[in-house]
Parts: C-alpha cells; structure tokens; sequence
C-alpha cells in the first residue's frame, strides 16, 4: 500500500486546496505523474529488447484480462499493451498473450501457472489478481502465501514478473472491503521487489474525475466505455514497462 | 475509600467505549483516523479489547448472580443476553442485504459484472437466510457477534467450571488454543470454503482467560501476582511490538522507512489470533491493571463521559458502529473522499454514537426510576455493567 497511501495524502491535499470537481483531465488516459513512477527493474526484459530478440509476455488473471465486457480480446487489455508496446519499441517483436479465466482465486491462478505460463516461454509475466480473492472474502493469509508462491515459481525461472491490483468501481468499493486484500498485495510485492501497477487506484482517479461514467450511459454504449478502459489500462502499463526497462 | 468489589470499575467502561469507536473508525477502508487507532501501532487490534473486556464483565457480572442465585438463574441470564446479541446480529444482517442488494440490481458496469460476485448467495437466498440465521453466513463487519454469541451460549458450563476449581477451565482452553496454533483447525462456514472470521476455538482463549480474571477479582483478588517479574516484562514485550508495528505504519506510507522485521513476521493471522497479537494484548492488559487505578481521576471527568457511556451500552454502540461505518463508507465513495469529508464523516458518526449512548441511559435511567424507589439504591451500583 506504499505508494497508494502517498498518491492517496497528495490527492487529497490537492483536492482540498484546489476544490476536488474543477479539474478535469484533458485526455481520456491521463493519471497524475506520481501514478506512473516504477521504481523496479524488468532486468530479463531489458535484456531481451536491447538484444533486439522476440519478447513474449503472458497476461495471466481474470475476467478484465479476458476482457469480456468490451466485446472481443482484441479490446482486453493484454492486446492493448501488446499494440501500445510495439509503437515503443518497433523493431522487436512482441507478443502479449491472454491467459485470463474469469472468477479464480489467487491460489487457482498459481495452479494454472505450469501449463497456461512457463509453455508460453514467457520473459515477463503480468498477473493480475486479487479481485476474486476479495470478492470471495479468502482469508488474507493465504491470498498473500498464494501470491508468494506464485511470484517465487517465475522468478526462480529467471522471468520477470509484474503485478496488477483491482479494478475500481464505486459501487462495488462499497460492498467488497479491498483494503485488506490491496494492503496485503502492495505489501508481499514492496517485499520480493516486484512493480505493481496501480489499476484500483487508476481507475479511481478516472472515476473521480467522471471521465468514464458508466451510470449515465445506454447499455449497448457500455461495452465501447469498457474498451476505452481497456485501452488506457493497456497504455499507461505500457508506459510503466518502459519506465521499467530503461 | 468504598469497597472496590461494589463500584463500579470504570476502566471497562471507558476503554470498551473507545475500542468501540476504533471498530468504527477501523472499519471504514482507508480511513486517514484508522492511522490514530491501535490497529496502527499494535499487533492487534480493538477486536481483541473488545472480547476481553466481555469475557472479563461477564464472569463478573454473572458470576455474581451465579453465587447469589443459582445455576439456573445465572445460565437464564446468560441465554438472555446471548438472544439480545443474536437478534442484534439478524438486524445487521437485513441491513447488509439491503446494501448489498440494492447495489447490486442498480449495478451498471459491465467491467465487474464477470466478477461481482459478492451477491452470489441472492441467487439462492432460502439458503443464505437460513444460513445467516445458522450463524454460518458471515459477510463482512458480521463476523464478530457470531464469536461472542457462541462464548455466551457456552459460558454458563465456563461459569460452573470456574466456580469448582479455574484449572477445570483453563487446562482445556489452553489445550484447544494450543491445538488450533499446531494443526490450523478452522471451522468451516457459509458459502462453502469458508471459514468463520474469528476462529471461535482460538479465540474462545481470549474470552475465557479473560473470564478467569474477573472471576479472580470477584474471589476478592484485585492485585496482580508477581507484579516484579510482570511489569518489566510486559513494558518490554509490548514496546518491542509497539516499534515493530509502528514501523510498519510508517513504511506503508513512506517506503524509504524501513519496516522492521516484516520479512519475518508479516502477516500476522487474526483468524486464528496469533501468539503474536494474543501475547503483545496481554502485556498491554498487565500495563493498564498496573499503571491505570481504578480510582484514576480522568475516569470522572467530562471528557471521559461520552466513551463511559458508549462502553456502558456496548451491544447497541457497536452494532450502530457497523451500520455508521458501512454509510461513511458509501458516501466517502460517493461524494468524495478528501481529508476533510473523511474527518467530517468520522466527526459525525462519532457524534450520533455518543448521543445514542447518552440517549440510550437515559431511557435505561427513566425505566428504572421506580425500582431504584422501591429498592435501596446502594446495592444495585454494580448490578449496571453491561455485559
């Protein structure tokens, strides 16, 4: 919860000094700096683009890996980095793939990681994880033994790993406590070095500034506004792996 | 000076009071106070000062009327207030379906449907009803009245073992928290998979070494034993425990701080209440029975009195609690969360607990003013502490 608590001081400061509503950002993606400083290498990564060699990437996680709700895979994510990757780095060929199952567990991911992972030959993998774990009320215990479990099976093989915490909607921060499970999250990865990318408190600050309201929209818009998060999401973790690799 | 076993001890009072405002403060994610709440500094949290001070007013409370009355007069007494607590508990539970209902037909982003799952038991609810009523399904925030209405259902057995000898309880209660610590027994609740929150077979140690203790006091022990040995002992346990976890806090905001020993300790498991929080709480008991007298002047003063209050009526306090923390909750989400809005939303509810306390003894005081007439008023000052 390192950074979060800090972003969360700084944002609030801002919005008391500033009025919190007036400021609205000009571009759909647009996050404050303080949400996209990567303090963690990807030194595998690294290696493999300076070499110029073929980079694969698995996005292991659930349903917003899949990407359900914008219509096709091509909207998810994980399509998104690969295409928002590929303009930063055009002469190495990159390939993101999903490996998203909806409603699983940390602990059931860690399980799928020997044949849905390690076979991609992966250099980095991207885990997003913790929503069901939440949702479910898992004991935190064994979220967070989980996901040591799983960061120790790729790092042990010499892959990097980042990863992903929770989606954010207002209306369901307000019936699942994702504090304990984000708390737990932020904490393992502050203790094994691994870049969390801050999705939950991301699309928050989206949220808070409106720039995708999905109450005030008809329902066949739904899917576009969820693709256009999507979108961002791949972008700004695009960003993030640069920031990473550098 | 008036004869300590007659008056009232306010320290149960007050610190049951402000370990009920913590519960409030605690449970609204995020909440810029829960950094000001022992949860910050301790290994443990209010939770554990809360099935303390309850086990410890109730051997009082009932032991008392065990001796005075009866076996069957107190286990009555014990029943009754077991039902109190469970139809408290099916309150908050109609409440939690409301919320939860409510938010999820008006649910509109396609992005968590896939995963919005927390409504699952809607599906099915001649299930989760039953269940709920079963005390098997424990949403969030309803986890903790399950634990302490299971200890009253099981005290009056507690309260007769006592009476005979405090080893006749205490060897199986240590054997069974013992038990729990090796093997990580849990029991199992609703939906399938899982567990209750608060693990009633470790944390029953809690209630009932804490109901040894007021039993103690009312075989006319006030005094610790070895207080040479323990004093030192406990300032050094809990001040160890207290660096550590401040560190901790203090890292979670600022990374550049180190966080003590967290490789090595982190995380410490609540479910089955860990050494590591049950042996720092007692050392905090041991520093509080020692440092703080009864007879401690701040007890009387007026800043003391809403928290007295809240302590006194601590069933009602803390199940308004839940429901004010679930409201600040939403409405920070709603409206906005600044440092400001977040300190209103704890000002507020910390307010509207204090007048309900305020509002609840004095309906306690008017239905009571005929039998205080009828009766010597002397006897009943103890007769009060709500259990």
């Amino acid at each position: 919860m390192t950074r979060r608590a800090l972003l969360f001081f700084a944002a609030a400061t801002i919005a008391l000094i500033f009025g919190s509503s007036t400021a609205r950002a000009e571009h759909d993606c647009e996050v404050p700096a303080e949400m996209l400083q990567v303090s963690v290498k990807l030194p595998h990564l690294a290696a493999r683009l300076r070499a110029k060699e073929p980079v694969n990437i698995v996005a292991i996680g659930g349903a917003s890996t899949t990407g359900t709700a914008a219509g096709s895979p091509d909207l998810a994510y994980p399509h998104r980095l690969q295409l928002a990757l590929a303009k930063f780095f055009p002469d190495v060929p990159i390939t993101v793939v999903n490996k998203g199952v909806p409603r699983q567990s940390t602990r059931q991911m860690v399980g799928r990681f020997a044949t849905d992972v390690i076979p991609e030959d992966p250099i980095l993998v991207v885990w997003e994880t913790g929503i069901s774990d939440a949702v479910r009320g898992i004991e935190v215990d064994d979220f967070t033994s989980a996901l040591q479990a799983g960061i120790d099976e790729v790092k042990n093989r010499a892959i990097d790993i980042l990863l992903m915490d929770m989606q954010f909607s207002r209306s369901t921060a307000t019936v699942i406590d994702f504090e304990r499970y984000l708390t737990a999250l932020h904490r393992v990865a502050d203790l094994n070095e691994v870049y969390v990318f801050p999705r939950y408190e991301m699309m928050r600050y989206w949220s808070e500034q409106n720039m995708f309201n999905f109450d005030e929209v008809a329902a066949d818009e739904r899917a576009r506004l969820a693709a256009r998060v999507y979108d961002c999401i791949g972008r700004k973790l695009a960003q993030a792996i640069k920031l990473a690799v550098q | 000076m008036p004869e300590p076993s007659t008056t009232r001890d306010l320290r149960l009072d007050f610190f049951r009071g402000l370990a009920l405002i913590f519960i409030f403060v605690d449970h609204i994610p995020e909440n810029i106070l829960s950094y000001f709440t022992l949860e910050a500094f301790g290994f443990f949290d209010a939770a554990e000062v809360f099935i303390f001070i309850s086990g410890f007013t109730a051997a009082l409370v009932y032991g008392r009327r065990l001796v005075e009355k009866g076996v069957i007069y107190a286990t009555a007494q014990v029943l009754r207030r077991a039902w109190q607590l469970y139809v408290a508990h099916v309150f908050l539970f109609v409440i939690f379906i409301a919320e939860v209902s409510y938010t999820v037909t008006t649910f509109k982003n396609p992005m968590y449907n896939e995963e919005m799952r927390v409504a699952d038991f809607l599906d099915e609810p001649h299930v989760a009803v039953i269940q709920a009523l079963l005390l098997q399904f424990q949403p969030t925030f309803l986890d903790i009245l399950p634990l302490y209405i299971l200890m009253l259902v099981i005290f009056p057995v507690v309260l007769i073992g006592m009476q005979r000898h405090p080893l006749l309880v205490l060897l199986p209660s240590v054997a069974l928290y013992i038990v729990v610590q090796i093997f990580g027994i849990s029991v199992p609740a609703y939906p399938e998979g899982h567990v209750w929150y608060f693990n009633p077979l470790a944390w029953q140690f809690l209630f009932v070494s804490a109901a040894l203790l007021g039993h103690a006091r009312t075989r006319g022990q006030t005094q610790l034993p070895f207080k040479r040995v323990l004093y030192p002992a406990a300032a050094v346990i809990f001040a160890a425990a207290f660096l550590i976890k401040l560190s901790w806090t203090i890292h979670g905001v600022w990374d550049a701080f180190p966080g003590l020993f967290l490789k090595q300790l982190w995380p410490i498991n609540k479910n089955n209440l860990s050494p590591l929080r049950l042996v720092p709480f007692y050392a905090l008991v041991v520093l509080v029975a020692l440092r703080v007298p009864r007879e401690a002047r701040f007890l009387r003063t007026a800043a003391a009195r809403p928290l007295l209050l809240c302590g006194q009526q601590s069933l009602e306090i803390f199940c308004l609690g839940i429901v004010l923390s679930a409201l600040a909750h939403f409405i920070l989400t709603e409206y906005g969360d600044g440092v400001g809005m977040q300190l209103a939303a704890n000002a507020v509810g910390i307010a509207v607990m204090f007048l309900t306390a305020a509002m609840i003894a004095w309906y306690k005081m008017v239905d009571r003013t005929p039998v205080i007439r009828a009766a010597p008023a002397s006897g009943r000052a103890s007769d009060g502490i709500a259990e």
